[in-house]
């Protein structure tokens, strides 16, 4: 009996043991499985140069120029050089968080990033990005704009290939300015002619003007831009704080300077001011609430990404087709006109087992004729000065045949060089999350300008010491 | 004090050797063997993560620099309770989940009593009420977050078409916890009712019938014979939906994303900002671990004051 219940233990601890075995295997062939696929993959592609093939894998942003690579490029790319190049298009934040921990990991699962400018400091600073200095020519380097060349370099190497530009500008409805009632009530009115606003006064006096008025049935709001906690109101704020001169760090980025800055106060009582002109709910803005604004035709004048306007241009869904115009930014008080800049830029990642097929394929998807294909496709605005002559673009028009679709490009191209890149350091990501939730706080009445930004330079003086 | 010894050995023995088995039998390594893939599991996705993060939070540790991290002690516990961001947050969670979690119980009951005895078409309103717990929190929220849009949103169209004005339920620093508060009311007491249902309909119907007989009216039998009776399954229902309160993060994510200002920043929407959006992983931990005892001693006092002799 006892033999029996003895051997019966055994065989119960053999079956169990067995399983937790067999548990623990499967996670170490899974690895294997896994280790397999990847040196699958390395050898599956057909190879350019060493015969070897290779698959990339890439993150995008599911931006208009993350869809043109995913859709349109990546198949191309490969049927040119046999390369398969996996395009994943994920939200902004997400490919932040993701990036970090695979970093972290060292992870080699994605050779490619499309990155938001700022995280260059950020992924500069931790090593994590291959420099691509060598990858461009000296004719590359001088064809593409300086600004998005800067934006994508940290520590003296050029760690991104830029992709798209997008500096902030002004959007004026010019059926609204043009329209004789309207122009004759505004010179009535403030003693002005009406035309795009050249300063920031006289923005606000039009802002004021427009505000409550009506045209073409639509009640109007003076302005509209992206107001909402979280990037939106800080990318609004920086374009007002530049045209006021505010520089909201000293030099090198030890100190917040916001509240000692007569500028920045300046600034951002401008700001705050003008959000009393904006339509109901602005605090909730998001860059789509203010192109959908734009193009029901319920705003008369916006700060918004000088490559959205392409939106209100498609018949199907505006009612603005062909009327809206971009200019600079209003130029502050001392005579600066200066938009916030906004740019995605194509970076390898350091941990890719395929860094030089990574590289080309960057450096392909910002060629001269790509640049323009990625323009001429809803891509965003190109990087290259050629692209912004290139009849492709400067010929297109929109189906009425009169109106130029990229009739915007003279100003993006004007605007290039007086925009501003946000705080150009590691935190700077922290900096826009500690600065916003007090930006918040004034627009909606809960602190004033002074008080709040003396609370974001108090909080954001703590994470630069920490 | 010798001979006592001698007898209670004596005693033993005699125990062991004829008198009748006391406790459970002897089991072997069987059993034990049995349960070390679980426990093996549970080490590997459980234990072990949290021991990591509890060590985590005693360093300072940014994801993105690319160092190693630094043992730095509580330090991030003493900045954390000197942070001003930390107590709004636990303000907020602890707003939210007290409001949302009461106000689901009570409709959860009062609707769990209305289906209990039954009526026309029951079934299929019973399916009905079940569907936004189906719903990914996420695309609550987004629905949430399209819905109550204040410019183009059917909510505010339709407030608008009776006159009412135009209202920023996710803007306003008033309203934004409160819309919150009713988005996950919408969308998790039909979770209570389902637990609170069953349980009724397993009661026994003799009770009932009795207290009937005595003359008790139905707010008497409700609060003398129901509530004793379904106190379990209450508070299991209860603690699952405080729980899963305490985490409330995706419908903050599509909507206001902890704003405005930091009116429905919750403890775990700052945990993702601080682990997620500046990387300091270590001071997320910290977070992480206080948020952890603020769940368990909300329990554990839940716990006392419903079933004292738990």
């Amino acid at each position: 009996m006892k033999t029996t219940k003895n051997r019966r233990s055994i065989r119960n601890a053999s079956v169990s043991l067995a399983a937790a075995a067999a548990l623990v295997l499967s996670g170490c062939t899974a690895g294997a499985i896994d280790s397999g696929d990847q040196a699958t993959d390395s050898d599956s592609g057909s190879g350019s140069g060493s015969g070897e093939q290779v698959t990339l894998n890439a993150i995008f942003l599911p931006a208009t120029w993350g869809t043109v690579v995913q859709e349109q490029l990546a198949p191309l790319y490969e049927q040119e050089t046999g390369v398969k190049v996996n395009v994943e298009l994920i939200g902004r934040d997400a490919i932040h968080e993701k990036m970090a921990v695979l970093f972290t990991s060292q992870d080699s699962s994605y050779d490619i990033f499309n990155l938001d400018y700022n995280w260059i400091p950020e992924f500069g600073q931790g090593g994590h990005l291959v420099p691509l200095d060598d990858a461009l020519t000296a004719e590359d380097k001088a064809d593409f704009l300086p600004l998005a060349l800067e934006v994508a370099t940290w520590g003296g190497q050029l760690l991104g290939v830029p992709q798209t530009v997008h500096p902030a500008v002004l959007w004026y409805n010019s059926a609204l300015y043009e329209d004789a009632q309207t122009k004759a009530d505004f010179l009535s009115s403030t003693g002005q002619e009406l035309a795009a606003p050249a300063t920031m006064e006289d923005w606000f006096t039009q802002v004021k003007f427009f505000d409550g008025r009506t045209f073409k049935g639509q009640e109007l709001s003076g302005w509209a831009a992206q107001a909402a906690k979280g990037y939106g109101n800080v990318h609004t704020w920086l374009s007002f704080a530049f045209s006021y001169g505010c520089k909201p760090f000293n030099e090198d980025f030890t100190e917040s300077t916001l509240s000692s800055s007569p500028e920045c106060l300046q600034a951002t009582s401008r700001w705050a001011e003008m959000m009393n002109y904006m339509p109901a709910g602005a605090n909730e803005f998001t860059y789509d609430n203010v192109t959908a604004a734009a193009q029901q035709g319920t705003v008369a004048t916006a700060i918004q990404w000088s490559w959205g306007q392409f939106a209100t241009d498609i018949p199907g869904s505006s009612q603005t087709v062909g009327d809206w115009s971009i200019t600079e930014m209003p130029a502050g008080p001392t005579g600066i006109s200066s938009g916030h800049l906004a740019e995605w830029v194509i970076s390898v990642s350091k941990y890719s087992k395929h860094v030089d097929e990574a590289i080309k394929f960057s450096v392909w998807l910002e060629s001269k004729k790509n640049d323009v294909f990625q323009a001429s496709n809803g891509g965003g605005d190109p990087v290259r000065f050629s692209s912004y002559s290139d009849p492709i673009l400067t010929d297109e028009l929109l189906p009425d045949g009169e109106t130029a679709r990229f009739r915007r490009h003279s100003v993006v191209l004007s605007a290039m060089n007086s925009a501003q890149p946000r705080p150009f350091f590691p935190g700077e990501e922290i900096w826009e999350t500690t600065l916003s939730t007090e930006l918040s706080a004034i627009s909606l009445g809960e602190r004033s300008v002074e008080e709040a930004l003396a609370r974001a330079d108090e909080a954001q003086n703590k994470n630069l010491a920490q | 004090m010798s001979i006592m010894k001698n007898n209670l050995s004596g005693a033993r023995t005699a125990s062991k050797q004829s008198g009748p088995r006391r406790g459970p039998r002897k089991a072997g390594f069987g059993p034990v063997a049995a349960m070390i893939p679980g426990v093996l599991f549970l080490a590997a996705i459980a234990i072990y993560p949290t021991i990591y993060s509890l060590s985590v939070s005693l360093t300072r540790w940014r994801l993105t620099t690319g160092e190693d991290p630094r043992f730095v002690g509580l330090e991030n516990y003493a900045n954390l309770l000197s942070d001003s961001s930390f107590w709004n947050s636990v303000r907020v969670t602890l707003v939210f989940v007290i409001f949302a979690v009461s106000i689901e119980f009570l409709i959860a009951f009062l609707m769990a009593l209305l289906f209990f005895r039954g009526f026309p078409g029951d079934k299929l309103m019973r399916t009905l009420i079940l569907l936004p717990m189906l719903c990914a929190p996420i695309v609550v929220g987004l629905l949430a977050r399209f819905s109550l849009e204040p410019t183009f949103g059917i909510v505010n169209q339709l407030m608008r078409s009776f006159g009412l004005p135009t209202t920023e339920f996710l803007g306003s620093t008033e309203l934004a916890l409160p819309t919150l508060i009713a988005i996950d009311v919408w969308q998790w007491t039909p979770f209570l009712f389902l637990i609170f249902l069953a349980a009724m309909q397993g009661l026994p119907e003799e009770i009932i019938e009795a207290s009937k007989l005595d003359g008790a009216s139905w707010p008497k039998i409700i609060w003398h014979q129901f509530l004793p009776l379904l106190q379990y399954p209450l508070m299991v229902g209860i603690l699952l939906r405080l729980i899963d309160s305490f985490r409330v993060y995706e419908i903050i994510f599509m909507t206001t994303r902890g704003g405005p200002i930091d009116a429905t920043s919750t403890m775990s929407w700052q945990i993702y900002d601080v682990g997620f959006r500046s990387f300091t992983i270590s001071y997320a931990a910290a977070y992480s671990w206080l948020l952890l005892l603020l769940v368990l001693f909300t329990v554990n006092l839940l716990i006392r004051r419903m079933v004292p002799k738990f």
